[in-house]
């Protein structure tokens, strides 16, 4: 008997213990606490693993949204795409996803579909942010070859503290400086590497004069000296550098222009990327 | 005799009964044992199986929910040790190192802190940041507590002079631990097998090809050495001649050049052969070494 | 005399700084798919260079190109030493230049090409790199097709 009432007790003891340490890690419950914490220590991959474990009996308009948010946070836009646009009116969070829907486009620089989308589906669905989308879909203009609106019409839905910025932005979009080829070109026929330090190229366009010259220089010396054969492969050598000075030229402008249209697209991401798309930051970890 | 039989009976009986008690208690001691096993343990366990079927990434993701839930702590060391182990075998060195770090801080004793400090020497040598594993190898020589494992510890030492392409101090350490040890035989012969570099170039400065010959280079030696034989003969008759303009543009763009060249090969040579004699032995090492490995 | 000197004083200088210059630059990357078991090997990767001695090309000009690339590869180049700043190196730059465009517009490139390779001043603030250190000049930038040109800052360590 006292051996039983000894077993007994320790079971107790036993069971006591294991309860304090019994968690069901896959309740909804749980798993929503987990992907949460994951979420916010932005490891989204497995945060839009862990949310997408839940049932859809389980999952809230927040979920929904954030498993959404976190494939755009990995650049799996398909994925984000495909979750925001499922995100259905009577979310609390439908503006925002539409938002972000234009946002994808952006980052996947598909600029024609974000105008299509801005265009049919946005201004009619969405409540909020039409502002913010009027931004963004202006914003595309920037980044492609199309017309570009009037300036009024462009700077119209922006905040003033930006429009100095904006209009900077539109002027160069308007008017790049670029750099003309064929006028590049004709400066380095006459004279060698000129046309390169037009573009901005000084050291070459130094260097292609010298050599250009010197080889000249050369072909004209052995003329002089009458030693024709080597004055005649000189004088292929300097015809060959002058050429290519002068197609090297052409060449450097397309470069240069394509450089500050590069530099130009840089700094138009930057500008969005400080607006955050013009999407308010959320505040889901605080 | 009767009454023998009824106290046989009783004996019986009573032992009878006893017994059933100490079963009946045992089973409730049992029962209630298997349902004490916390979740803890099977969440640990589950990641364990994770890990041993090369699920990396799910291990990693089960041991972080471990970690999440665990109020107390306990698992601290040995769920960052495995979360370690993970990144490693998924080649993320980085993200290994810093949960081994964790699992050292949470080490509550000698064993665990030297497995914890072993393993992250290991992954500096797998991602040949052996300065850095130099440096965790000697705090744990100088360190007192460690003595007993001095012979592994030097084991990974001869690892990363491997490692970092220095045989010759490897098969000296692997001889500390044993002078007929298989890995000091075998970087014994590595080095055997090496080409010296500096005598590569040494000899290309003196003669120009003997180098890239003495490397096996044949072809590329004797044109070398043609190259600049004829540059070299054309600079001394420009100079006899008193063209010294000539003689110094034929020296600067010419000669100078296949003499530079000269040079660079007889290295690039013994390098890029060295490598390859090396990568053989670590080829080796990786897979067809049975030891313990990084 | 003394001109003398002092203009092989001035080439010695000039032939003195090898026009290679290496740099190492480490990358670390980040990857967000569910990765698994890699296959890490403990042999150092192979970085020296090997000629493309192959005849694949499709017109006669690029077998002609090809042809005289092979020759001075295998007779001068391959001896005298990493001159070339640059990848693809000039020889390799004329090849490919004329098998995406021709022989006339290749030769072209190619003498712009050698222009640009003496230029030592500010190399850097123009050209990206690759990871052995040298700078990154494709044809694709010379070809006269816009199109075709894919611009990359020179703050990019650029790995093929």
């Amino acid at each position: 008997m006292k051996i039983v009432f000894l077993f007994f007790l320790l079971c107790i003891t036993a069971v006591q213990n294991a309860q304090t340490g019994n968690v069901d890690f896959n309740s909804p419950d749980n798993i929503k606490k987990f992907a949460d914490y994951l979420f916010c220590d932005k490891d989204y991959l497995r945060a839009a693993i862990e949310y997408e474990r839940l049932a859809d009996i389980n999952r809230s308009d927040i979920i929904e949204f954030k498993i959404a948010l976190s494939y755009s946070y990995i650049n799996d836009y398909y994925s984000a795409i495909q979750k925001f646009s499922g995100i259905i009116k009577s979310s609390v969070y439908f503006n925002e996803a539409k938002l972000e829907e234009m946002k994808i486009n952006f980052l996947n620089n598909d600029f024609a579909g974000l105008r299509s989308y801005f265009k049919n589906s946005f201004i009619t669905e969405v409540d909020k942010y039409q502002t913010e989308g009027e931004k963004l879909f202006n914003f595309s203009y920037l980044f492609t070859d199309d017309a570009l609106p009037s300036k009024d019409e462009f700077l119209s839905p922006f905040d003033f503290n930006e429009k100095e910025k904006i209009s900077s932005f539109y002027d160069w979009k308007n008017e790049p400086p670029y750099k003309d080829g064929t006028l590049a070109g004709i400066m380095s026929a006459v004279i060698p590497g000129s046309g390169k330090i037009y573009v901005g190229e000084i050291g070459d366009g130094i260097v292609a004069f010298i050599t250009t010259t010197v080889f000249a220089f050369i072909a004209y010396d052995n003329f002089k000296a009458g030693h024709t054969t080597r004055a005649w492969i000189w004088t292929s050598v300097a015809a060959l550098f002058y050429a290519g000075n002068v197609y090297g030229s052409v060449a450097a402008a397309q470069v240069h222009n394509a450089k500050i249209t590069f530099e130009f697209n840089e700094g138009l991401n930057v500008y969005l990327n400080k607006k955050n798309y013009y999407i308010t930051k959320y505040e889901f970890c605080d | 005799m009767s009454i023998l039989i009824k106290k046989i009976t009783t004996l019986r009986n009573m032992n009878f009964v006893i017994n059933r008690k100490y079963f009946t208690a045992t089973l409730l001691f049992i029962s209630c044992s298997s349902f004490a096993q916390n979740s803890f343990d099977t969440q640990f366990n589950f990641a364990n199986t994770l890990y041993s079927d090369e699920n990396y990434f799910d291990t990693v993701t089960e041991l972080k929910r471990l970690l999440f839930f665990d109020d107390n702590s306990e698992y601290n060391y040995e769920a960052n040790l495995l979360i370690g182990k993970s990144y490693k075998q998924g080649a993320k060195f980085s993200d290994a190192i810093r949960y081994l770090t964790l699992a050292e801080i949470n080490a509550e004793n000698i064993d665990e802190l030297y497995e914890t400090r072993i393993e992250i020497i290991r992954i500096n040598i797998l991602r040949r940041t052996t300065r850095r594993a130099f440096k965790l190898l000697d705090s744990l020589e100088a360190d007192e507590r460690f003595t007993d494992w001095s012979d592994k510890i030097k084991y990974w030492r001869g690892w990363a002079y491997m490692f970092a392409d220095d045989w010759v101090q490897a098969a000296q350490t692997f001889a500390e631990i044993d002078t007929n040890h298989v890995l000091k035989r075998l970087a014994e012969e590595v080095d055997d097998d090496l080409y010296s570099v500096s005598f590569a170039k040494t000899i290309s400065y003196i003669i120009p090809g003997a180098g890239q010959i003495y490397t096996g280079e044949y072809i590329s030696g004797l044109l070398s050495l043609g190259w600049n034989v004829l540059w070299g003969y054309l600079t001394i008759k420009a100079f006899i001649a008193e063209r010294i303009f000539d003689g110094i543009v034929i020296a600067n763009f010419l000669w100078l050049r296949f003499y530079r060249g000269n040079l660079q090969n007889a290295e690039n040579f013994a390098k890029e052969k060295n490598m390859v004699i090396s990568n053989k032995a670590l080829n080796y090492l990786q897979f067809g070494y049975d030891g313990l490995k990084p | 005399m003394i001109k003398i000197f002092f203009i092989s004083v001035l080439l010695f200088t000039i032939s003195a700084f090898p026009q290679t210059d290496r740099s190492q630059q480490v990358e670390e990357e980040t990857s967000w798919v569910k990765w698994g078991k890699a296959d890490y090997r403990y042999e150092k990767p192979n970085e020296f260079r090997h000629r493309e001695y192959s005849f694949d090309t499709e017109s006669v000009s690029g077998f002609i190109a090809k042809s005289t690339a092979n020759g001075y590869w295998y007779f001068i180049s391959d001896l005298d030493g990493d001159n070339c700043p640059y990848r693809p190196s000039c020889s390799a730059f004329f090849v490919q230049a004329s098998k995406e465009t021709n022989i006339v517009q290749g030769t072209l490139m190619f003498f712009d090409r050698f222009t640009r390779d003496y230029n030592i001043y500010k190399r850097h603030e123009h050209y990206p790199r690759v990871k052995d250190g040298h700078y990154y000049d494709p044809v694709s930038l010379y070809t006269l097709d816009e199109s075709k040109i894919d611009y990359i800052p020179p703050s990019v360590t650029v790995t093929k």
